[in-house]
Formats: structure tokens, C-alpha cells, sequence
């Protein structure tokens, strides 16, 4: 019951949390710039024809009105048409998700497993070169700047030698009714160094994040008494250190899964991978208002979503928390 | 004779200070405030441009009596002078928001968990609601809101980075607040602001300050990411970050030196800064010190 409670009271928030995000963005891209003349040609069109579009537009109500026209249109999943693309701009965000969600993935699958063996193993043997190597490099990994990253990955991997493609998705194939690049040989050569740029970053965090963990777990009673009673190292490490320190990676895993739909922003801008964070970038430079509001919604709905499971998750893995919630 | 040197500064009480990254970092803010000393050429002036000299590769020398040791851009701008200049926007940028975070920051938390009640929900809530979202995310939104300029982008950092100083500084604060000395100065009616600024804040400010030199980092990098999105500064005064997105168009014809040397320049600023900043907060708080 307690938690059913809980429950409610966050997802009470969340929407809260949501409406003041809908808020701030729509002030904001409202500030920005007139979108009327990015539908009329400013060289041809008249006065007369600049007021119908405004009218056809609705951007001659006033703003709280545009507001609450806007907010009824959203909780009907409507969120205009795109000035650009004329097409729905939630169906033209949801159309851009599969090419994201498989780069986040693939980033993810990649850094989760080297970060927490990584972390391991500088964990358990604190102290020495490897763990002192595995420490000074996450600092390096973590201060590259995500988009010069991509820009040398391009040129190492691609310009140099020539083994990697430098952007776009390559070849794709249908799974489900939508195109996944990682289905083909040609498409995941294409998603590879994206997927490595997202992953770097994140590869440094959970390394950091289980390696403080693993010192903390190895110095408590039940893995001495491990020792003690003769078991394999690897077993110690595998069955009893790495569930313990399971929880804030976990939470982090998802966090930054969520973190990865931003950074994809600047990823996907410089592979010119056709995803959600290059569409945001693409329509705040072209003023496309609809499709900017049902990026952002979209990604904090994605972040709300996202803290709920991490939160849900905690407490399938930790009994404490079922408890005391 | 080189040794014994440095025997004697470990010796001394402040001898850690002397680290690598310290040294770097010193480095580079020597070379921003020296900028218009030691730099080739003011890439601000375009007198001093070469248009034909364009993307020259590194090693050419130029008209203007020099050698370009680092290539032109596409402009026919020096990349090192380039470089040089680009680091003071991104020192003066970064610092400027950063300090400026912090002060609002700490304010805000500091104020929070004074008064309690109303305001601290409604300072909290807001900064649940940044913190929930990644700070890249919150200041993309704020410079789409606020348009391009130096000026915005110094805002729109502000606006990304406060919350975290204040959600540290309230947790710290919101203990200090029942503790007597408190009492005492309630007790003998000292005025409020003198209460929060002079009795509250330096108790409980020591964990938040360590998290400026972080921070500068994180505001070099946002910095470097907005401008190189074309959301920062202008391209006619560009950033380390602008720097390398003047070079990402001539990098797929094989230019590599536009967009290398100022990311490698870019890329050792922060990771000097972001060690500087472990080695302090691993000197000012214990608890964090590796077993």
C-alpha cells in the first residue's frame, strides 16, 4: 500500500516537473525568433500574406492563450505541425527515436561491461599501477570534450585509415516495422565510432563509480570471511563484491542512458547520424518551433521515465529500500 | 642540483601545491594573460590576415615575417595565435559564470535552509527540477532561449551550474542551523543577513568551495560544446571551442591541424583543471582520500 503511495506522490511530481519544463521551453523558443518568416518568403510575400499565415498559425493570440492551446494539444499527444518537414512533429520525433535508442544501446552495451570490469579490477587491487592507470585515465576520459572526441575518432578511424565510414546510418534493415542499422554489417560499421564517442565518457564514470565501490565492499567482514572459507578470488569478485556495489551503478547505468539522449545532441551532429539530438539542433537553428517543443517534452518525459525505473529498480535489488518505503 | 630542488619543495608544508597539473594549469593561465605579447599575430585584426594563405598546413611561413608553427584556418588565421587568444574567452567565460554560480548558489541554499518553509520548497523544487536534467540539456535550453553572445553564454552557464552549489551548501546549512552558536546569534537579534552571511555561510561553505574548480571545468566544456554547436560565441572571436568547429568542415578533406591542436589545447585545459580540482578536494575533505 505504502508503495503504491510513493508511487503516486513521484509520478505527482514528475508532472509538475513537466509542466514548469513545458513552460520554460515554450517562453524560450518563444523569445527566440518570429517563425512566420521562416513559412513566408520574405522576398515576395506582402504584408497581407505575412498576417493570414500569423492568423493560420495562431501566433497572433497572445501567449498564455498559445500556451493553453499548446498544453491541451499535448495531453491529446498533438504537437503542431513542423514549419519544415509538414508533418506531425511528434510522429517526425518518434520516427528520428529508433536511430538514437540503437546508438544509446550499443554505447551503453559497450560501457557498461569494460567500465564495471575495469573498476573491478583497479577496485581489488587499489594501490597498484593498473588501479593508479585505470584512476589517471577516467580523469583524461571524462575532460575530453564529447564533440572533439568525435572529430578525432572521425579522423582516426575514418580519414587516416580509412576503416570506419565518417557518418550517416549505412545500411539498413527492417525489424519490427522500423530501420535498425545495427541488423547489417555495412550499418553497424556506420554505428560503431558514434557509439564509441557516447561510450567513452560513460566507460570512465562506471569505472570510477565501481572501483570505489569494490574498496569499500572488500574491506567488510563477509568478504574476509570469503577469503577465509577458501573461495576463488574471481568468485569473491563476481558473486559477492559485484552485487553489493550493484546499486549505484545501476542507478547511474540509467541515469546516463538518459544522459547519452543529450550528449547525442553533439554526437549525432558531428556523424551526422539521422537521430532525435541532431533533429533538436537542426530545428532550433531553423526556428521549427513544433518539432523543438516535441524534442525537449519528449526527452524530459524520457527522464522522468527513466528516474521512475532507476527508483522501481532499487528496490527489486535492495531490500532496504522496500522496507523503509 | 635538480633533485635537491625538488626535495626541498616536497619538504615544504604547501610542496603538494607543485604538482603537474598545477604546473599546467599555471602554464596556461601565464599564456592567456600573455596573449597579446607572445602571439604571431592578432587574429582579431584583419590586417594582419593573409586571406591567400589560407589553410596553410603547419611548418609554412607567412607574409607577415613569421612561421605558421600550427597552420591557418579556413580564414587564413594563425591556429596558434588562434589558440592563444581563444584561451582567455575560455578562461574569462568559464571563471566568470563559475564564480558567479557559486555566489548565487550559495546564496540561494544558504537562504533555503535559514528561513525554511515556503522558500525552501520553492528553491529546492527548482533545483530538483535542473538537477533531474543533464546540465548540457540545461543550458542548451537556456541559450536557445537567451540567443548568441558572450554576455548570454556567461548566463546561460550561470543558469546551468547554480543549482548544484546549492543543493550542497543547504544540506551543509541545514545541520549548522541547529546548533547553538546559531541560537546565540539569534538570541542577541544580530539582523538576518548578518546571521546567514557572516555566522551561517562560512560554516557551512568548506564542501561547496572545493566544487569550484570543477565546475570551471564543466564550464570550459559547456562553454566549447554550446560554441561548437553555433550556439556561443560569435566565429569572429572564437572560443577553444569555436576554434575546433572552424576546423570541422576542413576535416573531412583531411585539414586535421584546424580542428587538433585547439582541441588538444581545449582538452588539456580542462583535464588540468579537472585534476587540479581531485587533488583539492582530496587535500580539503577526508573523506573522500582513497584507502
Amino acid at each position: 500500500m505504502a508503495l503504491i503511495s510513493v508511487a503516486l506522490g513521484r509520478l505527482a511530481q514528475a508532472f509538475l516537473l513537466l509542466l514548469a519544463m513545458s513552460l520554460v521551453g515554450f517562453l524560450g523558443i518563444h523569445s527566440v525568433g518570429n517563425p512566420v518568416f521562416n513559412i513566408v518568403n520574405i522576398e515576395t510575400a506582402t504584408p497581407e500574406d505575412i498576417r493570414n499565415a500569423t492568423i493560420a498559425l495562431g501566433l497572433d493570440q497572445p501567449i498564455w492563450h498559445q500556451y493553453g492551446v499548446f498544453i491541451s494539444n499535448v495531453v491529446r499527444g498533438n504537437f503542431g505541425t513542423s514549419y519544415i518537414y509538414h508533418m506531425p512533429a511528434f510522429a517526425l520525433v518518434i520516427s528520428k527515436l529508433p536511430a538514437t535508442l540503437e546508438l544509446a544501446c550499443v554505447a551503453m552495451l559497450i560501457a557498461a561491461p569494460v567500465g564495471v570490469g575495469l573498476g573491478l579490477l583497479a577496485g581489488r587491487q587499489s594501490g597498484t599501477v593498473f588501479d593508479r592507470i585505470v584512476l589517471r585515465s577516467s580523469v583524461f576520459a571524462l575532460s575530453i570534450p564529447s564533440f572533439w572526441l568525435s572529430m578525432m575518432l572521425i579522423l582516426a578511424g575514418a580519414i587516416l585509415t580509412g576503416w570506419f565510414p565518417s557518418g550517416g546510418r549505412g545500411a539498413t534493415a527492417s525489424f519490427l516495422g522500423q530501420e535498425w542499422s545495427v541488423l547489417t554489417r555495412n550499418g553497424f560499421w556506420h554505428l560503431f565510432l558514434p557509439a564509441l564517442a557516447l561510450a567513452i565518457p560513460n566507460i570512465a564514470l562506471i569505472a570510477r563509480l565501481s572501483r570505489s565501490g569494490t574498496i569499500e565492499v572488500e574491506n567488510l567482514d563477509f568478504t574476509r570471511f570469503c577469503r577465509a572459507k577458501g573461495l576463488s578470488p574471481r568468485r569473491i569478485l563476481l558473486r559477492h563484491t559485484l552485487p553489493n556495489i550493484s546499486m549505484p551503478i545501476v542507478t547511474i547505468i540509467g541515469l546516463q542512458f538518459g544522459g547519452m539522449l543529450a550528449f547525442a545532441v553533439v554526437v549525432e551532429s558531428i556523424f551526422a547520424w539521422p537521430g532525435v539530438g541532431k533533429l533538436l539542433i537542426d530545428s532550433i537553428q531553423l526556428l521549427d518551433r513544433p518539432v523543438v517543443m516535441a524534442t525537449l517534452t519528449f526527452i524530459s518525459v524520457t527522464f522522468v521515465a527513466l528516474n521512475a525505473f532507476v527508483d522501481l529498480f532499487h528496490a527489486v535489488l535492495d531490500p532496504r529500500v522496500r522496507l523503509s518505503s | 642540483m635538480k633533485t635537491e630542488i625538488l626535495r626541498a619543495l616536497k619538504k615544504r608544508p604547501y610542496g603538494q601545491v607543485l604538482t603537474v597539473p598545477m604546473i599546467v594549469l599555471a602554464t596556461y593561465i601565464l599564456l592567456a594573460l600573455a596573449a597579446p605579447v607572445i602571439a604571431p599575430q592578432n587574429p582579431y585584426d584583419p590586417l594582419q590576415i593573409y586571406g591567400w594563405e589560407a589553410s596553410s598546413s603547419p611548418g609554412t611561413p607567412g607574409s607577415g615575417g613569421y612561421l605558421y608553427l600550427l597552420g591557418t584556418d579556413g580564414l587564413g588565421r594563425d591556429i596558434l595565435s588562434t589558440i592563444l587568444y581563444g584561451l582567455r574567452i575560455s578562461l574569462v567565460v568559464s571563471i566568470t559564470s563559475a564564480a558567479i554560480a557559486a555566489l548565487i548558489g550559495l546564496t540561494a541554499g544558504v537562504s533555503a535552509a535559514y528561513f525554511g518553509s515556503w522558500v525552501d520548497s520553492a528553491i529546492m523544487r527548482l533545483v530538483d527540477l535542473q538537477l533531474s536534467l543533464p546540465t548540457i540539456l540545461v543550458a542548451l535550453i537556456a541559450i536557445v532561449t537567451l540567443g548568441p553572445g558572450i554576455d548570454r553564454i556567461i548566463l546561460a552557464l550561470i543558469i546551468a551550474q547554480w543549482a548544484t552549489y546549492a543543493r550542497l551548501v543547504r544540506s551543509v546549512a541545514l545541520s549548522e542551523t541547529n546548533k547553538s552558536y546559531m541560537d546565540a546569534a539569534r538570541l542577541m537579534r544580530l539582523p538576518t543577513s548578518r546571521i546567514i552571511f557572516r555566522h551561517l555561510l562560512p560554516n557551512s561553505i568548506a564542501p561547496a568551495v572545493t566544487l569550484i574548480p570543477i565546475e570551471i571545468g564543466h564550464a570550459v566544456a559547456l562553454e566549447a560544446t554550446l560554441s561548437f554547436l553555433g550556439l556561443g560565441v560569435p566565429i569572429d572571436k572564437p572560443s577553444l571551442g569555436s576554434a575546433v568547429a572552424n576546423g570541422f568542415q576542413y576535416l573531412l578533406t583531411g585539414q586535421y591541424w584546424t580542428s587538433l591542436f585547439p582541441g588538444l589545447a581545449l582538452f588539456g585545459l580542462i583535464a588540468s583543471i579537472n585534476f587540479v580540482g581531485e587533488d583539492v578536494r582530496r587535500h580539503l575533505d577526508p573523506r573522500s582520500r582513497p584507502v
